[in-house]
């Protein structure tokens, strides 16, 4: 069985800007891989890359052993990303958003009715889903992207910055969502600046600045090999040092 | 297919919102409610107008200047005594328009060749066009009487002559030729006729295009500003139908906009024509049949030449917005990057308005052929002018700048460049500066 997510020297510039330069990594199957660095750092460009909508520069990369530049239809079949702070088509009633996403994953009826009725379970918003998404706050707003990213039960599941801007209990409820999906067979990449929610969501942690990978480990081996008490100490040590 | 569809009312529904159609029906409202205060305004200029004569002269001369007026849908209140400025008074208090002083002796001058002025106090209350129509129509009336009163003078002199022959002894028989179709008509009359069926021809492109543009441009814009275009280009979609879901949607509603607009403008308008047309204007039965003969009437095959032109004139014009679009980063740069867009079509909207294309230096004219959107406002005039090989030649342009522009879109959402095209574009004027 090939890994979720497979990335070897994989590169992407914009002109002579080099966002991503040369990061190599993998994702196992049932893992929650997370990409934690500054702002620039090279995180969401590999995302991007991975949810196919940003063709690499160089190197090669694979979700579950279909290459991104080759396979991307197919790719975008089983993955289903959600962009750092994305938003909803305004005018849409929130259970519309839903509606509409679904259809676009699958053209059986039944499927979609299905997908939406998880989607409605997990944004908790109940008959405000009714109303525009133009009503909703932020909070509100991320909890319907994150359940139309994962209605679908995606193999891989990409998210870039999964809570950000949201409140404590927003946030925790988003992690705890991610953590039993990943336990029911989702693999997860996602990218974070919140160390605490790297430590309590991943699996496995990549460190990435100004475009290159510097660590990888669970958070525990990386804690010990900085003889840090958290993932932040770690973190400055290895930006600091590198 | 399926998820064509699900696309193409996605759009459909994020375009027509109550923010868009809010704006479009407040103006239908406005041009509706301005065509009938002004259709009845103009109403009342064919109602008989009551002005004021001072008839100083009280001759059967002044005699027959009253009658002719009063044919002429003129209701004159005659005063044979008093002096001019107490008709004046009079006229003010009795909200007449018009003083006529016909002087003392007028009769005996005229009939002795002398040459006569009467008088005309015009009471102007306001500057408006219904103000102008009712002087021009006493105007009318003073000529008719003029006319008259010369033609009694001439046949006074020699009861044989015919005033006609004597005044007019050239006259003119007027035949047009167009193309290799001839017809016994006025050349003003043609040329009055093709402006009253062309008028709203230019208007309607113009709107749709520009219309359809923006409607793109800011649907592209805006799901990079709030971005579901991430989401969209990363879900099971054939690329291609994003594209074709966005340029048909925007051209359905672009069409549904300008009919409205439409319907509302042509109310105004008609309130405005059909009111202040002069009597007897209106196009007799063998000005219709020549205007038949020359070919001037479309039919329903040119109608059908004229949607198709437009139909490929909106293709060419959203395949050009959609790749401008991709240059927008947000709503607010939408309006930018569509202006080059908004020249080509501006240029040859303003030159087929006031210029005749085909008449221009070879330089010039093949200039304007280039751009595409010129052949658009072509169309209705090569229609009239029975330049078939014309319109084909700018139908076949438009649908190939279509194609060529539709795969450069299409290369655009495919790859990458949908996000990445405002990076080098930022970096192409940081070089420039």
């Amino acid at each position: 069985m090939p890994n979720a997510v497979e990335v070897k020297n994989l590169s992407k510039s914009y002109g002579k800007i080099k966002a991503v330069a040369g990061i190599t990594f993998e994702v196992g199957e049932n893992e929650i891989f997370a990409l934690v660095g500054p702002n620039g750092a090279g995180k969401s460009t590999t995302l991007r890359i991975m949810a196919t909508i940003l063709t690499p520069t160089s190197g090669s990369a694979s979700v579950y052993g279909l290459d991104i530049n080759k396979d991307a239809d197919k790719i975008r079949q089983i993955i289903s990303y959600l962009p750092e702070e994305a938003g909803a088509y305004k005018n849409m009633s929130g259970i519309a958003y839903l509606r509409f996403m679904a259809a676009l994953y699958d053209d059986d009826g039944k499927k979609q009715t299905e997908n939406v009725n998880f989607a409605i379970q997990i944004t908790g918003l109940g008959s405000r889903l009714k109303d525009k998404v133009k009503s909703y706050s932020k909070g509100m707003t991320r909890k319907l992207l994150l359940a139309r990213t994962v209605m679908t039960r995606p193999k891989l599941a990409i998210l870039d910055e999964p809570t950000s801007g949201l409140d404590v209990i927003n946030s925790m409820e988003i992690r705890r969502i991610i953590r039993d999906l990943s336990n029911q067979g989702m693999s997860v990449l996602l990218s974070s600046h919140n160390m605490l929610e790297i430590e309590f969501l991943s699996n496995r942690v990549a460190i990435i600045d100004q475009g290159k990978i510097h660590e990888i480990g669970t958070p525990e081996e990386l804690k010990q090999k900085y003889n840090s008490k958290n993932l932040e100490e770690v973190f400055l040590a290895v930006t600091t040092t590198k | 297919m399926k998820k064509f569809f699900v696309l193409l009312k996605k759009e459909i529904r994020e375009l027509l919102t109550l923010q868009m159609l809010g704006p479009l029906i407040a103006v239908v409202l406005i041009f509706f409610f301005i065509g009938k205060v002004v259709g009845n305004e103009a109403a009342k200029t064919q109602n008989t107008q009551a002005i004021q004569i001072l008839d100083l002269d009280n001759t059967v001369t002044s005699g027959n200047i009253i009658a002719i007026l009063k044919q002429s849908k003129i209701n004159p209140n005659v005063i044979t005594g008093g002096n001019v400025n107490d008709a004046i008074n009079n006229a003010k208090l009795r909200d007449e328009k018009a003083i006529l002083v016909i002087p003392a002796g007028f009769e005996t001058a005229i009939n002795n060749l002398s040459p006569q002025k009467i008088e005309v106090y015009s009471i102007m209350k306001n500057f408006s066009m219904t103000s102008s129509i009712k002087e021009g129509s006493l105007r009318g009336a003073l000529s008719i009487a003029n006319e008259s009163i010369s033609n009694q003078l001439l046949i006074k002199s020699n009861p044989k002559t015919n005033p006609i022959a004597l005044k007019q002894p050239i006259q003119t028989n007027d035949f047009v030729i167009i193309g290799d179709r001839q017809a016994n008509v006025n050349p003003t009359v043609v040329a009055g006729f093709i402006s009253s069926q062309t008028t709203f021809i230019p208007i309607i492109l113009f709107l749709v295009i520009v219309m359809a543009s923006q409607l793109i441009v800011v649907s592209i814009s805006s799901e990079k500003e709030n971005k579901t275009l991430e989401t969209l280009l990363s879900a099971p979609v054939n690329r291609q139908y994003i594209v074709a879901s966005k340029l048909l949607s925007a051209g359905i509603v672009a069409l549904l906009s300008a009919s409205i607009y439409l319907l509302g403008m042509r109310n105004y308008m008609s309130g405005l024509t059909s009111s202040f047309e002069s009597p007897g204007s209106a196009m007799d039965a063998a000005t219709n049949a020549a205007m038949v003969q020359l070919g001037l009437v479309f039919t329903v095959p040119d109608y059908l030449l004229l949607g198709l032109s437009l139909f490929f004139g909106i293709l060419a014009a959203l395949s050009v917005a959609i790749v401008l679009g991709a240059f927008a980063e947000d709503t607010k740069s939408a309006q930018g990057v569509i202006t080059p867009l908004m020249i080509m079509i501006l240029i040859p909207y303003f030159l087929t308005l006031f210029l005749d294309i085909n008449s221009l230096s070879p330089v010039v004219r093949w200039l304007v052929y280039a751009i595409p959107f010129a052949h658009i406002f072509l169309t209705a005039p090569n229609i009239l002018l029975g330049n078939y090989a014309n319109i084909w030649f700018g139908i076949l342009y438009l649908a190939i700048f279509f194609i060529v522009f539709v795969y450069i879109a299409s290369r655009i959402f495919a790859f990458d460049k949908i996000f990445t095209l405002k990076i080098s574009f930022r970096k192409n004027r940081n070089a420039a500066v």
